[in-house]
Parts: C-alpha cells; sequence; structure tokens
C-alpha cells in the first residue's frame, strides 16, 4: 500500500498543469516522430533533449516530457506501418504483416483504431507491472556493493547488443570506444588531465548530448542521403471506421496476452520492444491456429504485436529507473537525460528523488490515457504528415537538431562535434557496431570507474573483490550468457523475424 | 578481398588501442601512491580489452557492407560539407540566412526543387527563430539581419 501512496504523490506531480502541458507536447510530438518513417523513439528523444535542457526545465517536467516523447513514438510507429507496410522502426515491423493488408482490403481505419487501443492496452499493462515491481527490484539493488555494481554496468553492455544483435564482439568494441571517449577530460579523483591534448573545451570532457545527437540525427540524415527512399508518395485513403464493438471486445484477451508478454520482454534485459512485439505476434498465431487468419489481415495479428511493443517500451523503463541499467536504446538516451541533470539513476532514486521517479510513472499513466484520446481524432493528421516527403522533413530535423546544440552552450565548437559524430556514427552503422552501446559506454564510463575504485579500496587492491559475492558471481555468469546467447539464439530469432516477413503476401 | 572494411576498422582500433593505453602509463604517478585505482588503471583496461577486439574484428571479419560509389559518395561528401558550413556561418551570417542555405541545399540534393527547397528552409528558420526568439526566449543569432 505503500506503494499506492508513492503514486498518488506521483500523481499529485503529475498533474499540474504546466506538466500536463508538456506531457500533452511530448505524446503529440512524440507521435509525429513515431509514425515517419526512418524516425524512431531514440531519434525522437534524442532530438528532444537539448530543447529540454535550453528552457530549463525542472527535472521531473523534462522527464514527464521525454517520457511521453518516448510513448508517443512507439503508438506512432504503427501508422506507417499499417499505411505504407513501412515500419518507422523495428519493433513496428510485426505489425505491418496484418495491417498493411487490413489497409489493402479498405480497412485502414480500423486497424489505425484497433491499434491505437491495443498500443493504450500494452501501454498500460507494461505501467501497471512498472509500478509493482520497480519498488521490489529497487530495494533489492539497495544491497548492491561498488564490486556488484560494477558487475551489473557490465551485464549492462553484454545484453545490450541484444539477443537480435549480430556480432557480440562488436558489442564489446562498441561499449569500449564509449567507455573511453567518457575518460577524456579532468580525473575527478586525482586531477590528472587525461586526453585533453591541453585543448580547453575538452577539460570538462565531451558532452553525451553532442555525442547521441550527432550518432542518431546527423548519422540519420547520411542514410537517408544514401538511400534516397523519398519523393512523393501517394495519397494514402484512410477509408471510415467500420470495427464494431463486438469485434473489439473480442480482442480484448490478446491485448492481455499480449500486453503482458511485451512487458516481460521489456525488463529483460537487452530484449526490448522488438522481440516484445515479435513474441506476443508469434504466441497469438499458435494461440489461435487455424481459428485466425494471420498475415491475412487478421484483426488480431494488429493487437497482439501493438500491444507487446507498448507493452515492452515500460517494461524497459523498470531496470533503467531501479539499477541505472538501461534496457533498450531510448531508454540509454532517457538515462542520459537523468544524469545530466545531476540525478543518480539507480535504486537511490526512489527514495532521494521519490517525486521524479513517482512522477514519471503517473505522467505515463496519464500519457497513455492523452495518447489514446489524441490517436482517435487526428489519426487523420498524423496520416496527412505522412504524405510531406522526407527530403523535407530531414533537413528540418537537422535543423532542429542543430539549434537544440546551439541553445545549450551558443558554441560553435559543439556544432562542429556533433557534426564529427554523425560521420563517424555513419561508418560504425555501416560496419554495424551498435550505437547505443557507444552511448551506454559514455554514460556509466564514469560510474564503472568510480565502483572499481571503491571496490579496490575497500578489498585494499585485491581484484578478486569483483567476484567475491555470489550476487557478483551471478552477474559475471548473466553476462557472459548475454555475450554467447546472441550467438546461438540470434540468427534463429532472426531467420524466424524474416520467414515470418516472407509469409506474408506483401512482403514485396 | 571480403570484411575489407572490418580490417581496416580493426587495423584502425588497433593502433588507437595501443595510443591510448601508452598515453595513460606517461601520467605522472598520483600523490599518495599507486594504491588502489590510479587515472591510469581504468585506461589501461580498456586499452587491452580493445586490442583484443579489433584483434578479433581482423582475425574474423564480418561480410562487407555495401559502401556508396561515386555519385551518392559525392553527395554524402556535399552534405556533409553543407553541414560544417552551416555551423560556420550561422554566426556570422545570422541563424535566418544560414538555416535558409543550409535546409534549402539538403532539400534539393535530396530531390526537391530548388524553388521549394529554398521556400522550405526559409519558412522553416524563420518559425523557429520565431519560436525560439520570442517564444521561447533562447536568442539565436541574428547575424546580418539585426536591426539596430
Amino acid at each position: 500500500m505503500e506503494t499506492l501512496g508513492f503514486l498518488m504523490e506521483g500523481f499529485a506531480v503529475a498533474l499540474t498543469p504546466y506538466n500536463l502541458m508538456f506531457a500533452l507536447f511530448g505524446a503529440f510530438v512524440g507521435t509525429l516522430i513515431g509514425c515517419l518513417p526512418g524516425l524512431g523513439p531514440a531519434n525522437g528523444v534524442a532530438i528532444l533533449i537539448p530543447l529540454a535542457f535550453t528552457l530549463g526545465l525542472p527535472p521531473e517536467t523534462a522527464m514527464i516530457l521525454l517520457t511521453a516523447v518516448y510513448a508517443g513514438a512507439m503508438y506512432g510507429g504503427r501508422i506507417s506501418s499499417i499505411l505504407l507496410n513501412i515500419p518507422g522502426d523495428e519493433p513496428a515491423m510485426m505489425t505491418c504483416l496484418d495491417g498493411y493488408p487490413m489497409a489493402q482490403k479498405g480497412r485502414a481505419a480500423d486497424a489505425l483504431a484497433i491499434s491505437a487501443v491495443a498500443s493504450f492496452a500494452g501501454g498500460l499493462i507494461g505501467t501497471i507491472g512498472l509500478i509493482m515491481l520497480a519498488p521490489i527490484l529497487a530495494k533489492f539493488a539497495l544491497t548492491f556493493g561498488p564490486a556488484e555494481y560494477f558487475a551489473l554496468f557490465l551485464l549492462a553492455f553484454a545484453t545490450l547488443g541484444g539477443i537480435t544483435g549480430k556480432n557480440p564482439m562488436k558489442t564489446v568494441i562498441a561499449a569500449t570506444i564509449g567507455i573511453m571517449i567518457s575518460t577524456v577530460g579532468i580525473d575527478i579523483s586525482t586531477g590528472t588531465q587525461r586526453y585533453t591534448f591541453g585543448v580547453l573545451e575538452l577539460y570538462e570532457g565531451i558532452d553525451f548530448i553532442l555525442a547521441i545527437v550527432g550518432l542518431f540525427a546527423i548519422s540519420e540524415l547520411l542514410f537517408f542521403v544514401e538511400s534516397r527512399v523519398g519523393g512523393g508518395r501517394e495519397k494514402i485513403n484512410v477509408g471510415k471506421l467500420t470495427l464494431s464493438f463486438k469485434e473489439l471486445v473480442s480482442t480484448i484477451p490478446t491485448q492481455l496476452r499480449g500486453g503482458v508478454l511485451g512487458f516481460i520482454a521489456g525488463v529483460l534485459p537487452g530484449a526490448g520492444a522488438s522481440l516484445g512485439s515479435f513474441i506476443s505476434y508469434t504466441l497469438e498465431k499458435q494461440v489461435l491456429g487455424k481459428k485466425g487468419k494471420f498475415g491475412e489481415g487478421d484483426i488480431r495479428g494488429v493487437v497482439a504485436p501493438e500491444a507487446g511493443n507498448n507493452g515492452a517500451s515500460s517494461g524497459a523503463l523498470v531496470p533503467m529507473l531501479t539499477l541505472g541499467v538501461p534496457g533498450s536504446g531510448t531508454t540509454a538516451v532517457l538515462l542520459a537525460m537523468l544524469i545530466s541533470l545531476n540525478i543518480t539513476p539507480g535504486p537511490l532514486m526512489f527514495t532521494q528523488n521519490a517525486d521524479i521517479v513517482w512522477g514519471v510513472i503517473a505522467a505515463l499513466l496519464i500519457g497513455n490515457v492523452m495518447l489514446l484520446l489524441l490517436n482517435i481524432p487526428l489519426v487523420g493528421f498524423f496520416v496527412k504528415l505522412l504524405s510531406v516527403p522526407p527530403m523535407y522533413l530531414l533537413p528540418i530535423v537537422t535543423m532542429v537538431a542543430f539549434v537544440g546544440i546551439y541553445s545549450i552552450s551558443h558554441s560553435t565548437f559543439d556544432l562542429y562535434f556533433m557534426v564529427a559524430f554523425g560521420i563517424a556514427g555513419y561508418f560504425l552503422r555501416k560496419l554495424e557496431i551498435p550505437l547505443v552501446p557507444i552511448i551506454l559506454g559514455l554514460l556509466l564510463g564514469p560510474e564503472m570507474e568510480k565502483n572499481l575504485g571503491h571496490a579496490l579500496i575497500l578489498s585494499d587492491g585485491s581484484w578478486s573483490i569483483l567476484w567475491g559475492s555470489s550476487l557478483a558471481v551471478g552477474l559475471w555468469v548473466v553476462a557472459g550468457l548475454g555475450l554467447i546467447l546472441p550467438y546461438v539464439v540470434g540468427p534463429l530469432l532472426r531467420r524466424r523475424m524474416n520467414a515470418a516477413m516472407k509469409e506474408s503476401p506483401v512482403s514485396d | 578481398m571480403t570484411g575489407f572494411g572490418d580490417r581496416i576498422l580493426g587495423l584502425g582500433l588497433l593502433v588507437l588501442a595501443v595510443a591510448y593505453g601508452w598515453a595513460a602509463q606517461q601520467w605522472p604517478e598520483p600523490f599518495g601512491g599507486a594504491e588502489g585505482v590510479g587515472p591510469e588503471t581504468f585506461p589501461t583496461i580498456l586499452a587491452f580489452v580493445l586490442v583484443i577486439g579489433s584483434l578479433y574484428l581482423m582475425v574474423k571479419p564480418d561480410p562487407d557492407a555495401q559502401w556508396p560509389v561515386r555519385k551518392t559518395a559525392l553527395e554524402l561528401v556535399t552534405s556533409v560539407v553543407v553541414l560544417i558550413i552551416y555551423a560556420l556561418l550561422m554566426e556570422p551570417l545570422g541563424f535566418i540566412i544560414s538555416t535558409t542555405m543550409a535546409v534549402g541545399t539538403l532539400s534539393w540534393r535530396m530531390g526537391a526543387r530548388p524553388r521549394m527547397a529554398f521556400i522550405t528552409g526559409l519558412i522553416s528558420a524563420v518559425v523557429v527563430f520565431i519560436l525560439f526568439n520570442y517564444g521561447l526566449d533562447l536568442s539565436l543569432p541574428a547575424g546580418l539581419l539585426e536591426v539596430e
């Protein structure tokens, strides 16, 4: 019941008109970003971080804004999947399978409406799960010492490549590069200048906001220039809403299963929303068997992955809020925001910054309601936006990134740095070096070094303390599994996902 | 040769790792002796991990990605140059002029008609400028358009 009290306080924070306004704005912008093909939640949150900063928002407001953007982008992802058969990001891929056939049969409006409801159900279930699980996990994490934390960070890196990640060694390399970047600047404990080459701008280290915006937004622009998928699109006809109440009710079991499965996938380190939507869809196909017409526009084929990916997006916040270890790329970006607000994420946050944690959780609930209300009437508007060619949109998005970064420091030096990160991001993505571990390395590097130092001080310099407790050993084992599993499970899972895509009659 | 990209990357990272690790050994020992963790401990570990990673890449590279050729490569370089010039000119020319040029050029190079591209650039620049300077109270440089 203690939790309920905190949640009420959270609502008190989230329901102030000021915070509500930002939640609404975030939900709207998030949906906008999510429905644009090519821009996913990670880009969306990355681009808005500088804005949240320059506006000098109070921490809880900034977090509410970004969480709303995150949830909104997850909602928006489905629109281009259904209408264009182009997933906005990976988790939205499974929605194409039945969403696009529905649209081809003239039921686009129904698919959009039911997927909005499914997103809501998934988001709601995920948030309820978050409310129940997070405080327990936070309490458990309070028993962690520096050695356990060090192992936990390693676990985060090891599993972040995700089960769908291709080459685990590349995840290791990426994380190492990220941590290396984080060591630039003056060493806090000894005052030694490290890798600054006497450049004044480097004394305080490299701001990870520059790295994030450059790696995500600028490299996206370069990728677009290369692929040139742009150009105009044919007008999309959404059609009339014919969804009956009975049909809606009949999908309730699918919504529940999808939401719960998604949430579990979200909590697991490294699994994330892609896995959430995939397993929800697969399970539904198996449960219904021949009774469903999956791949041909079955309404439950839209409901399952959408409930799954939105459940997962709330689930991914569990390890981020309780352990300070993000479960996905977007939550890594959210973590960056927390750290730059001088809030140390982790179990202590639940006691020290309870207003922020519970404010964010309450905002997530409110955001989901807002998104549902926003998505049904405004779907026409978002659909119109889809017909704006990306050759106009992407330059504008890039400009917004420039403005955001410039407004933080009013220094053009930062802009060059951002462009440099963008170019590096392009090459790294080409070489399939994942970007998220780099970001995470940048974020967690200083914490890792600090915890390593503390652990060694406690043990009088004996390195064996790092695997001195059974908990630490457990974390090391899971981290090891996180690196090995992608070799075993990854190819299998990817083959299955591709097979599922191919089975669908509209995979071309 | 397959895996060319990964091998080059591996070589580059190996050089980086060695230089990074070597630099860490050059720092003076902090006051109070080398007990526990010095400023060089953590970087040394990182350099070691990266050496292993880069060697692995060179020995077992992934198949090559499709790299852009000629025209596309030129377009990519153009975009990067536009971004750098944008950063360079933002303060002297002011936000509106530099943004119109940058967004316009980018859209145009991506296939928009030049007129439409620059009109889009101008409109978005003016909207963002007004929004930031008057709506959000964050000053963007007015540059040449400064009225005083």
